[in-house]
């Protein structure tokens, strides 16, 4: 290879791992959080599930 | 507690801008994609140290080594806004809790902070990339870098208070006053550059290094990134809401 083109393009190679690491991270640390709140939804809802199955319950023992 | 819901509008899930949230998130996904897409694709690479000569690429004289770690900063810069953002609505809330006592406002003020803390922590990590890659070293003790670590230990000594207080009111009061604290962090470290010239962090605004194309590309992703904080917030509220109506609704069973 040409040494300017060699020198031009020198720092790619070396930099690739700390840019893939940079978006890979930024995307791991959201997706991290669409997974908390995910989680904390669905738990929510089954919860008040069982307590919409056991407010029934009562009301049905009450009548 | 006295004036909650009764003078005061308060947020609650299910309004107008949760309908507003997944159309937020996809065109926060469609901008980002976009931003990255023209990062990598159409804006052309930023020269960095001079090379001993000169050659011809595609149809412009380069005479300087090509710089592919500074393709971090199209995604670096816009969290670093939205962080900011962020923040500014956790102090907006703050203050509203201050002000009206609504304990609806100190949660919405939680949610923003932690989407805060979310973006901080991107900022970071993106920074943290360039800094070890261009800087050689891990750390360095730069006015921007400690401004905005400053900033982020802020974050976290909030919601470090918010565990260590069991009483809700004092609890709100105090997280109140931190999260305007933060806030007031936000304008230090935007002009810390200004302020101290020394400064190995690029003022890009400043000194106008952003060619049109580089602008726009950081304009979609900024209004990406704003457009998936939105949406985060809001789910995380719906998400909250939900958590605390099931609470209510135990008590109310055990009673």
């Amino acid at each position: 290879m040409d040494p300017i083109l060699a020198d031009i393009y020198s720092t790619i190679l070396p930099s690739a791992p700390y840019l893939i690491a940079a978006y890979a991270l930024l995307w791991v640390a959201l997706l991290v959080y669409v997974l908390i709140i995910a989680r904390g939804t669905k738990k929510a809802e089954a919860q008040l599930m069982l307590l919409e199955e056991a407010v029934a319950d009562q009301r049905a023992k009450g009548e | 507690m006295a004036r909650e819901g009764r003078d005061v509008k308060l947020p609650e899930a299910g309004q107008w801008p949760d309908k507003a949230a997944p159309v937020a998130l996809i065109v926060g996904a469609v901008l980002t994609t976009v931003g990255f897409l023209m990062a990598f694709l159409t804006v052309p690479p930023v020269g960095g140290a001079a090379v001993n000569g000169v050659e011809l690429i595609g149809d412009a004289m380069v005479n300087q080594k090509m710089l592919l770690s500074q393709k971090i900063f199209y995604f670096h810069m816009p969290v670093a806004i939205t962080s900011f953002v962020a923040l500014a609505f956790g102090c907006y809330y703050s203050v509203r809790f201050l002000m009206t006592r609504a304990r609806r406002f100190d949660t919405c003020a939680r949610i923003a902070l932690e989407i805060a803390l979310l973006f901080v922590a991107m900022t970071m990590i993106t920074g943290e990339m360039w800094t070890r890659f261009e800087w050689g070293v891990w750390w360095s003790w730069e006015p921007r870098l400690t401004t905005y670590l400053v900033l982020m230990l802020i974050v976290i000594a909030y919601f470090v208070l918010r565990g260590s207080v069991d009483e809700p009111e004092r609890r709100a009061t105090f997280s109140a006053v931190v999260a305007i604290i933060a806030f007031i962090d936000v304008p230090i470290c935007f002009m810390i550059t200004r302020l101290i010239p020394s400064s190995i962090h690029p003022v890009v605004l400043r000194e106008g290094g952003m060619s049109p194309e580089m602008g726009l590309c950081v304009g979609l992703v900024a209004l990406g990134m704003l457009c998936i904080a939105f949406a985060l917030y809001r789910a995380r509220f719906r998400q909250v809401r939900l958590t605390e109506r099931v609470e209510a609704l135990k008590e109310e069973l055990g009673d």
